[in-house]
Parts: structure tokens; sequence; C-alpha cells
């Protein structure tokens, strides 16, 4: 079937193409655009094409905001999918509210927030920051030093975190911000601090580019990712390939997806992926979630025939979708999503590989405030257990 | 402090006092999605044994009545109140303090910004609640220094005792009976009280 001089949907898509944290919104970018094409490819959405109006937010919160409104009010789209870090959703946020469109926001953050005009597709704390802990604790022990971007995410995620390293009988040895464009000096003061007081861990919520060059300075400081590694939820694929592969070894992460995931699905969606944007592309969770988020409101809209969004929202209330990482669902009370928690560690090649997969889909509780180590969903000593 | 409060809204037992449009059912969803545990009736009305941690108010010429009465009924331990208003005329401002709202929130109602206006209140109801049982100490307090410092000049007085003898018979008097100073103190206001009296029938 011709989708040729048919009336296109028109959707908008608003990521960094530039700035600090565009290696991994470009991820994010590139599975919007092959989620886009694959839909046209296998004959459009309910017979029309479907069409893409992108923008650059230059991971500038106030370019953000001005790009939506064009989105919204001159482009006439009324879906939008994009933003990363936390400042340029808050920036988006009012002006999707005030046009009553709907954002599609693919990735993790700090909790605390609901809009009616969000879905939230990326983890939660209590999908992420709980599994790395009860890990960590295990298998290298809670004694920590926190270091992180200086903006909304890491400080809530530390705050977090620092509970869940009380509940381990541990402690937080030290607590840095750096710059959000950190340069290698930025972490001079913080490596040295690792040298004297050489915790068990350090959990990084360092974002984008200075990522690279916190764990190029550590590397460079001769310190054992074997005995002390960095602990991240924001170094995925992408940020990894902006390091060598011996700064990045031995590090760990945690999302509900990485691209060396061996499932049917996971590895269908790395194939597609590679095979649209080049065999060295780095596809990350965040990617993962821009491409499955694609696909629900796809389906979303195939129910309900329109992009109005308040009966889009309606329809993705509660469905369930096949994505990449497994099955996952939209929480009709809090519009988050049910997603699988992994963790994972990076080789010697800078290659993630999971080393704990438990197996369950967690439900999203964004107004948590307790996370407890014991009752995740199930207890989490029963789950280390489980590990092979 | 915020985190403290904030663990406290997870389970805080909320009515809700609104009528069950659209901005009312907001309200419940979004005070479930914070992880409270709040049900509504509509109309305004006295609530029931045990009393709400939180009660959420729509403000209205048309309630004042019985916003009026349920604030009445509910003096003795008054619970957190959060008023819900559509104007800020006069009157309206009027109602929203009589009944000794901790905070407000407008319609039509937002997620956003909830989550604030419930730890403000929550905030403030603590440390009223904390203000109130250190002013009623500090009552108690005061009236009992009053007592003594009387009862120390009736005994300098008619016994012609020193400030500090009359103190060490006070406290003498205290211990042999088990009583509180200040109770001890009273005891000899009101025999000073009934000798006067005797003498004067």
């Amino acid at each position: 079937m011709s989708l040729a001089g048919r009336d296109p949907w028109r959707f908008g898509v608003l990521f960094s193409q530039s700035g600090v944290t565009s290696a991994v919104e470009r991820t994010q970018l590139q599975a919007t655009i092959l989620a886009c094409e694959t839909i046209n490819r296998d004959g459009g959405l309910l017979g029309r094409p479907v069409e893409l109006v992108t923008y650059d937010g230059r991971s500038e919160p106030p370019t953000f905001q001005k790009l939506a409104q064009r989105l919204l009010t001159e482009d006439n789209v009324r879906l939008i999918f994009g933003c990363y870090m936390s400042s340029t959703r808050k920036a988006v946020l009012p002006i999707v509210e005030a046009c009553r469109g709907l954002l599609m926001y693919p990735t993790l953050y700090e909790g605390f927030e609901y809009s009616p005009n969000c879905i939230y597709t990326g983890s939660a704390p209590n999908q992420n920051s709980l599994p790395l802990a009860c890990y960590l604790f295990k298998h290298y022990g809670p004694r920590v030093l926190f270091i992180g971007s200086d903006y909304v995410y890491p400080h809530e995620s530390n705050r977090i975190m620092a509970d869940l390293v009380r509940q381990a009988g541990g402690g937080v040895v030290g607590e840095r911000y750096v710059p959000l464009n950190a340069q290698v000096d930025d972490f001079a003061s913080t490596i040295r601090d690792i040298g004297h007081l050489r915790p068990n861990v350090i959990f990084s919520t360092i974002v984008g580019r200075a990522t690279a060059r916190f764990y190029e300075a550590y590397y460079a400081a001769g310190f054992d990712s074997g005995t002390m590694p960095i602990a991240s939820l924001t170094t995925s694929e992408a940020e990894v390939a902006e390091m060598t592969p011996q700064a990045a070894c031995g590090h760990i992460s945690a999302a509900p997806f990485f691209s060396v995931l061996r499932t049917p699905a996971a590895m269908e969606f790395v194939t597609a992926f590679r095979a649209r944007f080049g065999s060295e592309a780095t596809v990350s969770a965040a990617a993962e979630a821009a491409y499955f988020q694609f696909g629900l409101v796809c389906q979303a809209i195939g129910k309900v025939g329109t992009d109005a969004p308040d009966l889009v929202r309606l329809a993705l209330s509660g469905l369930e979708f096949e994505a990449p990482q497994g099955r996952v669902a939209i929480d009709a009370a809090n519009n988050h999503t049910f997603l699988w928690p992994r963790v994972a560690k990076l080789d010697a090649s800078g290659r993630f590989e999971i080393v704990w997969d438990p197996g369950v889909r967690v439900r999203p509780d964004p107004y948590c405030i307790d996370q407890d180590l014991d009752s995740w969903p199930a207890p989490a000593a029963q789950l280390v257990a489980m590990q092979v | 402090m915020a985190i403290e409060i904030l663990r406290d809204l997870r389970g805080l037992r909320v009515e809700v006092m609104h009528p069950p449009d659209a901005d009312g059912v907001s309200l419940i969803e979004h005070l479930q999605r914070i992880g409270c545990v709040a049900t509504s009736i509509w109309p305004i009305q006295s609530v029931a044994a045990p009393a709400p941690d939180l009660i959420v108010l729509a403000v209205d010429h048309d309630t004042r009545d019985p916003l009026k009465q349920l604030c009445r009924s509910t003096q003795a331990a008054p619970p957190t109140v959060i008023a819900v208003v559509g104007y800020e005329n006069p009157s309206t401002l009027q109602l929203v303090l009589e009944i000794g709202a901790h905070a407000v929130i407008e319609r039509p109602i937002h997620p956003f910004g909830l989550l604030t206006q419930l730890v403000v209140a929550r905030s403030l109801w603590l440390q009223q609640q904390e203000n109130n049982a250190k002013t009623q100490k500090l009552e108690r307090k005061l009236a009992g220094l009053q007592r003594l410092h009387r009862a120390r000049l009736i005994l300098m007085t008619n016994q012609k005792l020193s400030e500090d003898e009359a103190y060490k018979t006070i406290r003498r008097h205290a211990m042999t009976n088990r009583v509180a100073l200040e109770d001890a103190a009273t005891a000899i206001i009101h025999a000073h009280e009934r000798v006067r009296q005797l003498a004067r029938d």
C-alpha cells in the first residue's frame, strides 16, 4: 500500500543534537526516527504516513522551551517526543500543559512529578537506584562517595542513595558536585579525596560529556575498578563510547535495557538500529525507551483513531507493549512505566555485561520516599541470591 | 525536615470536602498518587471519628455556614486544613482565615504544586501543635510561679519570715505532703484566704 499523497500524522521531536548531553540524546533521536520509519515501512498509522518535525534543543532549557512553543503553536503538532535532562523537561512541560499537548519523556529521572500532559517511560528511582544499591552493597560494600553534575537530578538521586546507604549500615564518605560541562581539572580534588577516603564505591550522577572525563581521570589516577568501581545510572553506552575501554572497564550501571541484552526482541532492536545508523552506532536504555514509547503512542492512536492528546493519554493508560527490554505497561495511576531493572558491568573492551537480571517487572512509584532495601519488590536478599 | 514531612504524607488520612466535579476527582487522584489515604465527602459536614489528619475544604460563599460549623466541631483537636478557592475576593479570604487554613490551592486544580502545599501545611500545623503545647506548658509554669510568689509574700508578711525562710517553709511543706511546690503554694494561699474570710465574718 502506498502512503504517498496521504495526509501525514505530524509529531514533534525535541532532543539535543549539540551541547553537553547530545551524545545520549542523539541515540534517543535515532531511536525515534527508527521507530517512525518502521511504522511507515509497515503501512503507516491507520493508513497514513507519520512525519517527524525535529528540532535541536542544544542542551539548553530556554531553547527547549522556545522550540516546544514553536512545535505546538506554529507547527501545530500535538504530541512531542523528547527531553533528557530534568531541567529541559521542566522548561517544556508548562508549555505542553498550556497548549494541551502531550510530552512523551523517555529518560530516567528523580521522580516527584506527575503531569496529566506527560508520559514518563524511563526509570523512576525505585526502578533503578534500589536494584543498583542492592547489587553494590552485596558485592563491594556500603561506604560510598558521591559525585554528580550540579543540577536537580544528581542532588535528588544522591539523597535517595544516601538513604539506602544508611539502611545498609554504611556511610557517605563525601559528596561533590561539578559543573555540567566539567573539565578534567574539575575532578582533581575529588580524585585526591578518593585516594584518601578509599570508599567501596563511587556513585556518579555526572551526566553527558563530563562522564568520560571523570572515568578517564579515575583511570589515570591508577584506582582499581575491581575493588572500588564507579557506579552510575547515567553512564550508558552513549557516555561509554566517549571513553577508552581501559577507563570504562569494571564500572557498573543499572538500567532496564542494555544493548547486550540477549532476548530476541532486544537483539532485533539493536540489529535494526545498527543497520540504520551504522555498525558502530551506540544504543542506550534512553534510546530503547524512545523507541518503545513511539510504538506505544502509535498503538494508542490506532485504538482511538486520532492524535488528540486527551484521547491518546486515555488510550495509553494501562496499555501493555512488547518493548525490547520486555513487556512494559503504562501505570494508569501515575503515567509512569512498569520496567525491568537490570545491572551491568563494563568489560575490558568497554562493553556492558549483564551481571544481575532479577527477572521482575517493577511498578513505578514516583513519589516513593522510603526506598526499602528489604522490599524491592521481593526481599532484596532473595533477589541477589537468584543471580547466576 | 522536608523528608520527615514527606514520609508522614504516605498513609496520611485526608478527607476531601469538595464537589465531585473534575477538580474534585483530580484532587483525590493526585493525593492518592502522592501516597495519602484520601476519601471524599460532599456536602461539607462534621467528620466522624477518628478525625482525619488533614481536611481539604472547598471554600465558597455557598458553603460558609457548614464550614463554620465544621470548624467549631473540630476545635478541640483541629486537623491540618487546606482551602480550595475559586475567588480572591475579601469575603472568600475572610473565610479562609476563619477556617484556619494552613495552605491554599486554587481552582482549576493542577497536580504540580499540590505536594508543596501539603508539605507547607503539614509543617505549619506541626509547628502550631508544638507551639500550642509549649504555650500551655509555659502558662502552667507561669501561673505556678505567680502562686509561689504570692505564698511567699503571705508567709513573709504574716509570719515575719525572710524571703529565703519563706521559700524553705513552702518547700518543706511540699516535701512533707509529697506535692509539687506550686500545689504547696496554692494550699498556703487558700489557707490564708480562708483565715481572712473567717476574720471578716
